[in-house]
């Protein structure tokens, strides 16, 4: 335990000595993820506020066909503009987001009382540029069909509501915290993928570095175990990224208190306590990646293959979050004992403020804890490997 | 003292197996300077790397002051002060900063870390770059660093592989007064080199070593004895069967 002990500060050391390795983990990253995601959040405010508030531009084929729908529309806050030579190669190319094409017997259709047809026409292979604007048009075609419709059934003596058999309402439950959110996707990723490879450049340097630097061979050649050694990497290299997250959290903090953008969602003015509790929720994750990276080092031959396996390991927290992208599927007990993904699932839950379980934190802890627990034997017995001070 | 019997060690290549050391046994005394001499790849690295328990030899044994490697290997490392073939130290520490953590290692209290790391400094003339960071240290600043971190704990068995490789003249002389201090202070010091010379000059008793076996062991006068020459240089070329790699 002593040589732990040892070992353990001479890492920490080795590393607050060097200068990049503290500029990333201390400066570049805890700023950049705010204000990354701050940046997103208010783009994304205020791209969704032009969309819903301000005026429409709305190309339209055919206008002289129906000057009224035409005129309605103006006056409902949309800008009629001259329609592109070429509707799709426009929408295409995203000059536009939308087009209304008013179709050639439309005048006829109106006066015979046949449903006049009108076309919008978009890509919807852009739902989130274009999207907004979509719905926003149809729900005024919807309103002005509907009052047409009125007015025609109050003209023949018909009460309106004969037409209106349902009467549909929403109402949303979800917390003013829960509101989808583009940013929200991505925290969850960010914070995993910290947690995951914090640590990687002290895990690489204490290990592949330090038998590329030969200063293992002298160092195994004490009397100290290895078992001791590759311990106190381990938890080097989980300290330091820890450190790390605990910094990048209160800048997040500071940046959100700081820029106050507009449409800012609740969800990211964090309480203390829910900083504390995702800090907790990556903590079993910080040392899976800290046993990760120190096994792969210590397996690979040099520094240059341990920085080849990167990539590979970036992606591995991708995974849960491209998953629930794609299939959004409810929570259930099983799925916070993987790791990531039930990392993920407690995130958000986190950040939606809503409360979990003492059941959901030992299982959520516990699986990710066995797992690292796993690897860090592994990483061990890579260590007693006769060719590790060796082959290099 | 140093006992190796037998000593086998044979790695997997690429090529087939390669019978990198095959039966090499001798001893090292206390109070004796002991060389082990050979061309490049002749075994000696490996011998000594299983003396240091950072191998273990397919068959044979180690024994260290008594104590065999196979069965105590932590008690054995203690017992050693060694200086590999690999001799890097940490950049971002300062020289004292090194040497003070492999006393931890070997269980020594600051205190005792002091004294030692002051009285190392001085027979090895690094007061001027003690308290220096590691980084854009000369060959010769790093070796004395490594000798110095190596030795901190006093061990009673020094172990050197090469160890005036890479060395300019003034700092070998200081590196080879120091060893006979060591010698006078009757630790056993058993140190490999390629270089004739350098070994008839400081050992009291050498080794020679070619294709992993033991071909002639004893003192520089039972050695030109044996084989017959007046010079010991004519010995060694006798004793290997060719004088390749032998002269630096």
């Amino acid at each position: 335990m002593r040589a732990l002990w040892i070992v353990l500060r001479k890492e920490l050391l080795d590393a607050f000595r060097d200068r990049r390795m503290m500029l990333v983990a201390f400066v570049v990253i805890p700023l950049a993820i705010p204000l990354v995601l701050a940046g997103t959040n208010a783009l994304s405010a205020r791209k969704q506020a032009q969309q819903l508030e301000g005026p429409l531009e709305l190309p339209v084929i055919g206008v002289e066909r129906a000057p009224n729908l035409v005129a309605w529309l103006q006056s409902h806050n949309v800008q009629v503009l001259p329609a592109p030579r070429d509707a799709d190669a426009a929408l295409r190319m995203q000059e536009r987001d939308v087009v209304l094409r008013i179709d050639e017997k439309y005048g006829e259709d109106w006066r015979a009382g046949r449903p006049a047809r009108v076309e919008v026409i978009f890509d919807s292979s852009r739902p989130l540029a274009s999207g907004a604007t979509v719905s926003r048009l149809g729900g005024l075609l919807d309103a002005y069909g509907s009052t047409v419709g009125t007015l025609r059934l109050v003209a023949r003596g018909i009460h309106p509501a004969v037409a209106n058999p349902l009467q549909v309402g929403t109402r949303d439950v979800a917390t003013p915290e829960a509101r989808f959110d583009l940013s929200q996707q991505i925290l969850p990723y960010l914070l995993l993928l910290l947690a995951f490879i914090g640590g990687m450049q002290l895990a690489i340097d204490a290990t592949a570095g330090e038998r590329e630097r030969q200063s293992l061979e002298p160092l195994l050649a004490t009397p100290v175990a290895r078992e001791s050694i590759i311990g106190a990497k381990i938890l080097a290299t989980a300290a330091f990224s820890l450190l790390s997250i605990a910094v990048t959290l209160i800048a997040y903090r500071l940046v959100f208190a700081v820029v106050p953008a507009r449409g800012m969602d609740a969800s990211f003015d964090l309480a203390p306590a829910g900083l504390a509790q995702l800090f907790l929720v990556i903590l079993p994750i910080v040392l899976l990646g800290a046993t990760v990276l120190t096994a792969l080092a210590a397996f690979a031959r040099s520094y240059r293959e341990a920085q080849a396996y990167l990539p590979l390991l970036m992606f591995l927290p991708m995974i849960p979050s491209l998953v629930l992208m794609v299939a959004p599927v409810r929570t259930q007990l099983w799925m916070l004992a993987v790791p990531f993904l039930g990392q993920n699932q407690m995130i958000l839950r986190v950040l939606r403020s809503e409360g979990i379980r003492a059941l959901e934190w030992v299982v959520s802890l516990g699986a990710s804890f066995a797992v690292a627990a796993v690897v860090w034997f592994i990483a061990a017995r890579l260590y007693h490997r006769e060719q590790l001070a060796t082959s290099s | 003292m140093i006992r190796v019997e037998g000593l086998r060690k044979s790695f997997r290549t690429r090529t087939g197996p390669v019978q990198a050391v095959d039966g090499v046994s001798f001893t090292a005394a206390d109070g004796q300077i002991t060389g082990l001499l050979g061309p490049n790849g002749a075994g000696k690295t490996t011998t000594l790397r299983m003396l240091y328990t950072l191998m273990s030899p397919d068959s044979g044994r180690v024994l260290v002051d008594g104590l065999d490697a196979a069965i105590e290997p932590t008690r054995v490392r203690g017992h050693l002060g060694v200086l590999p073939d690999a001799r890097g130290i940490y950049k971002r520490l300062t020289a004292r900063e090194n040497i003070a953590y492999f006393g931890a290692l070997q269980g020594l209290d600051d205190r005792l870390i002091a004294e030692r790391i002051e009285r190392l400094a001085s027979a090895l003339d690094m007061r001027d770059f003690i308290d220096r960071r590691a980084e854009g240290f000369s060959q010769g600043q790093r070796t004395k660093t490594a000798i110095a971190r190596a030795l901190v704990h006093a061990p009673r068995n020094v172990l050197l592989d090469e160890p005036t490789n890479g060395l300019d003249v003034m700092t070998t002389r200081s590196l080879r007064a120091f060893l006979l201090e060591q010698r006078a202070e009757g630790r056993c010091v058993l140190l490999s080199s390629h270089i004739m010379q350098e070994v008839a000059r400081l050992c009291d008793r050498i080794v020679v070593i070619a294709h992993g076996r033991v071909v002639a062991d004893g003192t520089p006068d039972e050695l030109r004895e044996a084989t017959g020459c007046d010079s010991l240089e004519d010995a060694f070329v006798k004793a290997i069967g060719s004088d390749e790699g032998l002269f630096a």
